[in-house]
């Protein structure tokens, strides 16, 4: 450990409101780029099914293997990996690594018996690989909001709208892919895909204040303090900046302007709304701090 | 595990001899203490909470460990085994009492120096990328001795028992004095309790 880390963390045990520092700083970065990266692909992959977008179903494929890529590369032991199977039961991490390995399965079966053009008994075994990659996708969808949920420690997290907003995430990050490939390919799915972003935006945008406002409300002192830190503290920059600014403002406008939307809007739009997702999911996860500790009754009883 | 506040003098013997116990790096507290001041000027005084892992019984920990590496053992002390840990972290995330440390490299007390002969013989023990807790030092108690940070108290604030004994000495001091638990809201039934000072 160097000599500012150790400092640091000397800091935060000293501190009434210790931050986490794990899951967001440092290595731990890559915990956040792998959630960011497979809950793009899992909303690729369903907005890629719906509107048929077969380059779409092999971006998001690519976007789930880079995802637990960036994840193996985050865990002290990544050789032991497999061993994250064990314990389905309870753990969501397992629950995710189930999830992310069946997607990887089915999606790869599906893109490679399509790519090939197999038929015949290929057919039923291309059926098997969409079911796999089906479920995976509704776990890797889901995940990573209960991964946080089950987090008491930092009571920001520990909150049952977690897991809602990060489905809604998914989606709105799957959107943008589509966004972004229609701009490249030139292929334009249909009429209402901004329109279903902005419904998913406001959804979005929904939960996060109503996260925020429970956490304000009916939270802990930790709870608060997260808050406090993303909205007026620590994490404001990157909350306002990235997020708002950059995540909402930026594409809002984009769809505003009175001329027609080109490639490139549709791809900027894309673009600023996952950076937006990116920076969301940053400042959430470094806005977790630990209960305090320091309560001690005053007399017996 | 019973930690008597009105007999804790805020001396860090507990820190110290858990570091010694178990050579454990910079930066990795199995036990620690947290002072703080309480009240105005004149009528001040300084608080001491020694906190350690609490061995909960519904261990938040347990359930969200991947790779059971957080897993009970007998007599419900809850540890973690080395070669099954893949430092995801979560126990870490899940834990309300902020009791475990990632070990992410092998490093020295004294840096560039290099590790001194004890710390050497010590860190065979420690595995780095995965995570570390206190285990109420379990090699201690198959020998039949106390943990070490119970054993070097020297104002004997620290009493380690069988809480499912309703006569052994912890149970009795539990229900005699009142004990309370840190943050029972939590849920987890933690199993290290304390006497208010």
């Amino acid at each position: 450990m160097s000599s500012q880390r150790y400092d640091q963390l000397i800091a935060d045990m000293r501190s009434d409101y210790r931050p986490q520092r794990e899951w967001g700083e440092g290595k731990g970065i890559l915990l956040v780029v792998g959630h960011f990266l497979v809950g793009v692909a899992g909303g690729t992959w369903v907005m890629s099914s719906l509107y048929h977008v077969t380059v779409g179903l092999a971006v998001a494929f690519v976007l789930g293997a880079l995802g637990a890529l960036v994840h193996l590369a985050f865990l002290g032991k990544p050789m032991r990996a497999f061993k994250m199977i064990r314990h389905f039961r309870t753990s969501w991490i397992s629950r995710g690594f189930v999830g992310l390995s069946l997607f990887l399965v089915g999606s790869g079966g599906c893109l490679a018996i399509g790519f090939l053009g197999l038929g015949g008994p290929w057919l039923v075994l291309a059926l098997c690989a969409q079911g796999l990659a089906a479920v995976g996708t509704v776990i890797i969808i889901g995940y990573m909001g209960f991964c946080y949920t089950a987090s008491k420690g930092i009571p920001f997290w520990h909150s049952p709208l977690h897991p809602a907003l990060y489905i809604a995430y998914a989606f709105r990050g799957g959107i943008a892919a589509l966004l972004v490939i229609s701009a490249a390919t030139g292929v334009v799915p249909g009429d209402g895909l901004l329109q279903l972003w902005l419904g998913i935006t406001v959804l979005v945008c929904l939960f996060f204040g109503l996260e925020l406002y429970g956490a304000v409300t009916g939270g802990n002192q930790a709870a608060r303090r997260s808050v406090h830190d993303i909205l007026a503290g620590r994490l404001a920059l990157l909350f306002y900046g990235g997020t708002l600014a950059l995540g909402l403002l930026v594409p809002v406008l984009l769809i505003a302007l009175p001329s027609a939307i080109s490639a490139t809007t549709m791809a900027l739009i894309g673009l600023a709304s996952a950076a937006g997702d990116f920076f969301v999911k940053l400042s959430t996860v470094r806005a977790g701090v630990y209960l305090p500790l320091r309560r001690i009754p005053q007399t017996a009883g | 595990m019973v930690i008597d506040l009105k007999r804790c003098i805020g001396c860090y013997g507990c820190q110290l001899s858990c570091k010694a116990e178990h050579g454990t790096p910079p930066g990795v507290f199995f036990a620690r203490l947290l002072k703080h001041e309480e009240g105005k000027y004149p009528s001040v005084r300084q608080m001491f909470l020694p906190v350690l892992c609490n061995h909960c019984t519904d261990a938040p920990c347990v359930d969200v460990c991947p790779t059971e590496a957080s897993h009970y053992c007998e007599g419900g002390i809850v540890d973690i085994d080395h070669d099954k840990c893949v430092g995801c972290r979560a126990c870490m995330m899940a834990c309300p009492y902020n009791n475990r440390y990632f070990n992410a490299e092998r490093n020295w007390y004294f840096g560039d120096a290099g590790p001194t002969p004890y710390e050497l013989a010590r860190s065979a023990r420690h595995d780095t990328g995965v995570v570390m807790k206190c285990n109420f030092c379990t090699p201690r108690l198959a020998e039949g001795k106390l943990p070490a940070c119970v054993a070097n108290c020297p104002t004997t604030a620290r009493t380690f028992g069988d809480l499912d004994d309703p006569n052994s000495t912890v149970s009795r001091l539990i229900k005699d004095r009142g004990g309370f638990t840190l943050h029972p809201e939590a849920g987890t039934s933690p199993n290290v309790y304390y006497l208010a000072p």
